[in-house]
């Protein structure tokens, strides 16, 4: 098998698997109790904050844990429901995740406008648009960092700026970028930053939301006082603490699997190339290392993902049948692929485990099939 | 209907399913179809994940296979 969709998940990674092993047997205390049990597991979840806050440059009293990027995007998101009813306009963009698009949508059913922010054919959101759609009444402006489609990395510090200038909060769906490339919440100024750790080699069904210290969110949820009273719920400690092990081990090895990932990029579309394939890759210049977004002209990118399934290789699909036709993605539509190539769209998405092999035969297996 | 055999065996009048699986792996305008053990063998792959692939398909709501 081999695995190239890394940015839907990521393998859990060992050292991590072994930071979270003693949270689940012997270190099972709740850290919220006083007796010398819970401690391992109030010191552990303090450990996990100020470990995760050093990689993101941000302070451990701005790191609120949750159960993955889709809760921290709808935190974020549906926090203006508790602005004063004047300003609660959201700027947007078409190219987010469905977890701050469908966040939107469920806003405006709420009577709260929403604008979706255009984006340029490498699906950048222009400094102009959204300096144009920020008026008075706005008054949370959120952009994703990186995109998960087709990887390109926004403007964020300067978005930001033109937000604050306005007086709109900022927040990012970070979900594709944390562990994969530098962050600093400091210098990029952003309010609220959205994070899941199985993008990352942690687990599955946690995450986190950077807060800027000042930024009074209303809370996620309501109980007891865990996460500085904003997030009821027993924390899941031993997820936390893999996810923080995860985290630190990405960030100390991200200049050579960065290296490592372009590397892979090159020698598969070097081999595309090769065979005169006619296709297009998406996303801009600055894009995630290892995510190789291209639309094929005349291709059929769901059944492209089926052909290499059979071949037991992994990957995505920019298209999809919706039981009679086929859909091209809201992020392809975005950044108007010709129509000839859009249905022919297909992620592969490289990670720290893939190796050249991999990447020649993924290559050749594509070659195969459209050639064939 | 019009019936349609194997383009590679000539086995007669192959089903729906077939049909609807050799539109989602060679594309929705082939103009020839294999039987079952005919597209297994060309996609060098089972008959049992080739219906594996129709189960899935089916679930999702695909048309072509209802």
């Amino acid at each position: 098998m081999i695995y190239a969709d890394n940015a839907a998940t990521t393998k859990l990674d060992t050292d991590a698997l072994e930071a979270m092993k003693p949270y689940l047997i012997e270190e099972y205390g709740n850290a919220s109790q006083p007796y010398f049990f819970a401690k391992p597991a109030k010191k552990a979840l303090a450990a996990a904050r100020e470990s995760i806050a050093e990689c993101i440059g941000a302070d451990p009293e701005e790191i609120y844990f949750t159960s993955g990027g889709t809760e921290s995007d709808n935190w974020a998101v549906k926090s203006v429901l508790f602005f004063s009813s004047g300003t609660r306009r959201v700027v947007t963009s078409q190219l987010e995740h469905h977890a701050v698009l469908n966040a939107c949508h469920s806003l405006e059913k709420l009577r709260v406008p929403v604008d979706y922010l255009p984006v340029d054919n490498n699906g950048i959101v222009g400094i102009s648009d959204l300096e144009a759609s920020l008026h008075e009444d706005a008054a949370l402006v959120s952009i994703m960092l990186a995109n998960n489609e087709i990887g390109t990395i926004e403007p964020i510090q300067e978005l930001c700026n033109i937000a604050h200038n306005r007086g709109a909060l900022f927040h990012t769906d970070a979900v594709q970028a944390v562990g994969h490339i530098p962050i600093d919440v400091r210098a990029l100024g952003v309010d609220m930053l959205a994070a899941s750790a199985h993008k990352f080699n942690g687990m599955k069904g946690s995450g986190f939301l950077y807060i800027r210290r000042g930024v009074d969110l209303h809370p996620f949820s309501d109980g007891g006082s865990q996460e500085y009273g904003k997030r009821a719920g027993t924390e899941n400690i031993a997820a936390i603490v893999a996810m923080a092990a995860a985290l630190k081990k990405n960030c100390e090895r991200m200049e050579e699997s960065t290296r490592k990932l372009h590397s892979l990029e090159a020698l598969f579309l070097d081999k595309l190339s090769g065979a005169k394939l006619d296709y297009i890759r998406n996303g801009s210049n600055t894009h995630l290392p290892g995510n190789i977004n291209i639309s094929i002209k005349g291709a059929d990118g769901e059944m492209l993902l089926h052909r290499l399934d059979l071949k037991g290789i992994c990957i995505s699909t920019g298209s999809a049948c919706d039981t009679v036709n086929t859909q091209v993605s809201h992020v392809i539509k975005a950044i108007h692929v010709p129509e000839e190539y859009a249905k022919g769209t297909i992620r592969i998405t490289f990670g720290a485990d893939n190796t050249e092999k991999e990447a020649i035969v993924i290559a050749n297996a594509l070659i195969d099939i459209l050639k064939g | 209907m019009k019936r349609i055999d194997c383009v590679s065996c000539g086995r007669q009048d192959i089903d729906k399913n077939t049909i609807g699986i050799n539109k989602k792996l060679l594309g929705l305008e082939v103009k020839n179809f294999y039987c079952m053990d005919c597209l297994a063998s060309y996609l060098n792959t089972t008959v049992e994940d080739l219906n594996e692939k129709i189960e899935e398909f089916k679930d999702e709501g695909c048309k072509l296979f209802e």
